[in-house]
């Protein structure tokens, strides 16, 4: 039986505890645990997963804080994208024409880009969500996988209604909508789960070795060109050994399944939604491994 | 003596705190041209300073106990209770904890561009209440605080004492095992001390092991049973509240007797 005496000078166990033995021992004598050190696997992943309504909460705050301070306010979510679409138009439809091997190159370059910023979007701020948070990081003990968890959510937020105005855009110029378009949700599903990892490895990147985040401009640039937002992969880099590198890294797997879902001239086939799930997967493994083994670090700096 | 049980044990804590950017020196200039060429170039590339902000500091503290933290400004108080916490890394040594704790401070800091409706949310949901829990004390929680109609609006039109209220309101809105309270009690006016001086103790009560961290000695003594006072990241006294801040009072009039002297 434990006596639990409250206020006055409590009974001490003989003086500081020097020896790491002693403390241990005592430690597990009583039930305490060690809060310097990361919780297993598996309890991470069950800590998370009990704070869900919270990277809902952060999701959802963040979505909406990005246009709260204009006065056309979360019009502007409709907004953003249509002038993204209108300027790229301006300059690969007309200027440079990249249409080589596209029928309606309006909607393959629209669903191209707003699929893209979605990807990059998720890169940038994703790696930021651990060293930006540094307050939130201090004051409230969470798993911290649920700052790039939650960052991966509220840039799908974002998406939907771009989505939206994508629809639009197709019927206007002409796309025949076909039963293809019931699998767009499910595409967006494995694009998310693929992003959440993208956004979990960039944010440990970042927290462990801050000059990273000097690189992911530059990355996101080059993936924009490496990807075939604004041309076909096809059409410009071949088949060869580049070519289907190419076409087969994450980034550009999901921009054609998307427009797979969309496009009645992209072909949707059993190959591309294998690559899209074992992506995905892949990702979603070793973001959010990599993730946790730094977890008691995040803190620090 | 009665046998009571331990709810956390540290043992030869270390707190670095690596701050990056910074280099002795780095205005300095050198007189060597070799050395002016390179140094030019080096001391803008790579420059890391390990900062030991806690040194080697061990304890154990008992359920039911309530203990005060003292010691100068940069000490190492605030750092040793975050590692306490769990809010930030240690670079060595071992600290057990019994069940949840939970730093009381009016530096929660959460989001500022948000209304404060929806940092109480937050703030709630990320300490692990459920939507509804954080529901049913919302009001609660804006009246504590004291915000009135600025609930609705974002927290960076807040006065500090405002945000402060509220923070403080949020992170008292849960009762923990083990509660840190990191000189809260400072903040706003005499009422809202009052208010919610009256709350921590309230929490005391329910939380069985209490630290605070505060300048004002007078609370310390009042609050608490026991003392550890810091001093350059080291343990310097370890003891019954009177009897530590005793000694401190006693060192800090002997540091002001030695600067008159000097001047």
């Amino acid at each position: 039986m434990i006596e639990v005496e409250v206020d006055g000078p409590a009974a001490r166990v003989d003086d500081p505890m020097t020896s790491g033995e002693e403390a241990a021992e005592l430690a597990t004598r009583y039930g305490l645990t060690r809060i310097d050190r990361n919780p297993s696997f598996t309890e991470y992943v069950r800590r998370l997963w009990r704070r869900r309504a919270f990277v809902v909460e952060l999701a959802k705050a963040r979505a909406y804080r990005r246009h709260q301070s204009n006065y056309l306010g979360q019009l502007w979510a409709v907004l953003d994208p249509l002038l993204l679409a209108g300027s790229y138009f301006l300059i690969f439809g007309l200027l440079l024409r990249t249409d080589r091997g596209v029928d309606n190159f309006i909607g393959f370059l629209t669903v191209g880009i707003f699929i893209y910023s979605f990807i990059a979007a998720t890169t940038t701020s994703g790696a930021k969500s651990i060293t930006g948070n540094q307050n939130l990081i201090r004051g409230v003990r969470f798993p911290r996988a649920a700052l790039p968890v939650s960052v991966a959510m509220s840039e799908i937020l974002t998406l939907l209604p771009a989505l939206a105005v994508l629809l639009v855009i197709l019927l206007v110029t002409g796309e025949r909508l076909t039963w293809k378009l019931a699998l767009l949700p499910a595409s967006v599903v494995v694009m998310f789960v693929f992003c959440i990892g993208l956004s979990l490895l960039a944010a440990r990147a970042v927290a462990s070795w801050r000059d990273a985040a000097n690189f992911i401009p530059t990355g996101v640039r080059l993936m924009r060109y490496a990807s075939g937002v604004m041309f076909s992969i096809a059409a410009y880099a071949g088949h060869g050994l580049i070519g289907t590198l190419m076409q087969y890294q994450p980034v550009a797997v999901y921009l054609e399944l998307v427009r797979s879902c969309l496009l009645a001239e992209t072909a949707m086939t059993p190959t591309l939604w294998a690559f899209a799930g074992g992506w995905a997967l892949v990702f979603v493994g070793a973001g959010i491994v990599l993730f946790w083994r730094a977890e008691h670090r995040y803190g620090g700096d | 003596m009665a046998v009571t049980e331990p709810s956390v044990i540290a043992s030869d804590v270390h707190v670095t705190y690596r701050a990056l950017g910074g280099r002795r020196n780095a205005l300095e200039s050198r007189t060597e041209r070799t050395d002016r060429m390179f140094g030019r170039v080096t001391k803008h590339v790579g420059s890391v300073t390990d900062v030991p902000a806690v040194r080697g500091v061990s304890f154990v503290v008992h359920k039911g106990e309530s203990v005060g933290v003292i010691g100068r400004n940069g000490s190492g108080k605030s750092t040793l209770l975050r590692a306490i916490a769990g809010l930030i890394p240690i670079a060595s040594g071992q600290i057990y904890v019994g069940g949840e704790v939970s730093l009381l401070g009016v530096n929660a800091a959460l989001v500022s561009d948000l209304s404060g409706e929806r940092n109480i949310m937050l703030g709630g949901l990320a300490q692990g209440l459920t939507r509804k829990q954080v529901r049913a004390q919302r009001d609660a929680i804006a009246e504590f605080a004291d915000i009135g109609e600025f609930v609705h609006l974002p927290m960076k039109t807040y006065s500090s004492g405002m945000a402060a209220r509220l923070r403080f309101a949020i992170s008292a809105a849960v009762t923990p095992d083990v509660l840190i309270i990191d000189e809260a009690l400072a903040t706003g006016d005499a009422e809202f001390r009052e208010r919610s001086a009256e709350r921590v103790e309230q929490i005391r009560q329910d939380a069985g092991t209490v630290f605070l961290v505060s300048h004002s000695l007078s609370s310390i003594r009042q609050g608490c049973t026991r003392a550890l006072w810091l001093d350059g990241g080291v343990l310097r006294q370890d003891g019954p509240v009177d009897e530590v801040c005793d000694a401190y009072e006693a060192d800090v009039a002997r540091r002001r007797a030695a600067r008159k002297e000097k001047a």
